[in-house]
């Protein structure tokens, strides 16, 4: 059995964990990377759209190899088909390529002087005079036992190793959608925006979207809520033929399942922190999680520093304060924006996205909604419902 | 009485994407880079597994009589 030493074990190579994985690298700490995958990056569980703002942000290059495309804006289609369109005169986000750029912020971490290791699955933890003292893992058929002072499970919605240290995860099956998407050829959208379909028909409690990687070729996918009776596969096969659209030209399947009710509330325990998918830092309403995984990357890493720099593991609660101040309180807002969200009929998604504006859409998208909301509160339709007048007045 | 079941899953159309073990309340299901793995001495035939698989890849049989 191999037995290996470090300051800081970072389990899953997503979004994340390569992050911390550099920035504390970059201190001069020693830490390794590890990731089942035996391609980092491969196969891709995401509809790979971002803000264009991430680069500059959390200091990751803008490198063509990994974007894709870049987009100006969005447009909504309500149930019956009334569209809303958002459009900029500036890039405004980007599609990119997972299964490069996870290989690339991996590298960044290992440029940074962090080891990587792929094809290498954690098993479980190793405990020592009761506190986790590392983790046990499998290369290929090989054991592996990585020691460190610093344990991080960024091990995406599956995650195992946050529930072995003990923290619980746990999520009731609403909290979670279940995605479906194909990579594929597809004609007639506008491939300067991303398009999203709502409907109870069309996507219950989510949205089908097509997110253009080239002028023909999109993500098509969909999330519904993960305790439907049918599966998501179902509801996006039945809207493309709805919709006649040719599945003929299929570059890739992809399959996965989006934590969106909710996040973990104890994000370390002890020497254990958890970050991204695995903390179910994802954002409610869209169930994009990668800036999320980001900023909690970001905040995980400075305290991580901060703990080692002054060997006071205590320290890494603040992590989890941090957050909670900074992201968690916004997160929380979304998620109960969501859940009124999710009593709408398509008759009222109809009338909302007829009454809206581009300009409301906007302010909506920014968080920015109070004002749109009152606006929507004097009109007579809304006016002679109170059902509806009930559902807007809870937003507020 | 909840009817005790075995979760059985269908490899061709299973993507390993891992939402079951994420789903899971009990991690009676491990989704290696290979392989899926169900551990019944763990599940407490809840089948929140089955509805959530985004492809269908997960049955239930019920495990009556055998044990």
């Amino acid at each position: 059995m191999k037995g290996m030493k470090y300051d800081v074990v970072v389990v899953g190579a997503g979004i994340a964990g390569p992050i911390i994985a550099r920035n504390v690298a970059r201190k001069g700490y020693s830490v390794i990377l590890i990731d089942k995958k035996w391609a980092i990056g491969t196969p891709k569980q995401c509809a790979e759209g971002i803000s264009v703002k991430v680069f500059e942000k959390y200091g990751i290059p803008y490198d063509r190899r990994f974007i894709n495309r870049e987009v100006y804006g969005a447009k909504l289609y309500s149930p019956s088909g009334y569209e809303l369109e958002m459009r900029y005169k500036d890039v405004s986000g980007v599609i990119l390529e997972r299964k490069v750029f996870d290989k690339m912020l991996a590298y960044y971490a290992a440029k940074a002087g962090a080891d990587v290791l792929a094809r290498t699955e954690a098993v479980d933890v190793i405990r020592r005079d009761g506190r986790v003292a590392g983790i046990k893992a499998k290369h290929e058929d090989e054991p592996v036992e990585i020691y460190a002072d610093v344990i991080v499970a960024a091990d995406g919605v599956e995650s195992t190793i946050a529930r072995k240290a003990g923290i619980n995860t746990y999520a009731p099956p609403h909290e979670f959608d279940s995605s479906y998407e194909y990579e594929m050829l597809i004609e007639g959208y506008d491939p300067d925006l991303i398009h999203l379909w709502f409907g109870n028909e069309v996507a219950p409690r989510g949205y089908v979207w097509v997110f253009p990687k080239d002028e023909d070729r999109a993500n098509v996918g969909i999330g519904i809520n993960s305790d439907n009776p049918q599966t998501a596969k179902y509801y996006l096969d039945k809207w493309l033929g709805e919709n006649r659209i040719p599945a003929k030209k299929i570059l890739e399947v992809n399959v996965g399942v989006v934590p969106v009710g909710g996040f973990v509330k104890e994000l370390v325990k002890d020497n254990v922190l958890v970050v991204g998918d695995a903390a179910r830092q994802v954002n409610p309403m869209h169930g994009g999680g990668m800036g999320e995984a980001m900023e909690a990357g970001t905040i995980a890493s400075e305290w991580i520093i901060q703990a080692l720099e002054e060997e006071n593991i205590t320290l890494l609660q603040n992590y989890a304060r941090e957050w909670w101040e900074k992201e968690g309180g916004r997160l929380e807002k979304i998620l109960k924006v969501r859940k009124i969200t999710e009593k709408l009929t398509d008759e009222d998604l109809d009338l909302f996205i007829q009454l809206l504006s581009g300009a409301d859409a906007e302010k909506i998208a920014g968080g920015n909604y109070f004002e749109v909301i009152k606006a929507l509160l004097k009109n007579p339709k809304v006016l002679m419902s109170p059902r509806r007048m009930k559902l807007l007045r809870q937003l507020l | 009485m909840v009817e005790k079941i075995r979760i059985v899953v269908n490899t061709d159309r299973c993507y390993l994407c891992g939402g079951c073990a994420g789903v899971c309340p009990t991690l009676a299901i491990e989704v290696s880079s290979s392989s899926w793995n169900f551990y019944q001495d763990k599940c407490i035939s809840c089948r929140i597994c089955v509805n959530t698989c985004p492809v269908g890849a997960l049955t239930a049989e019920p495990l009556e009589g055998e044990e």
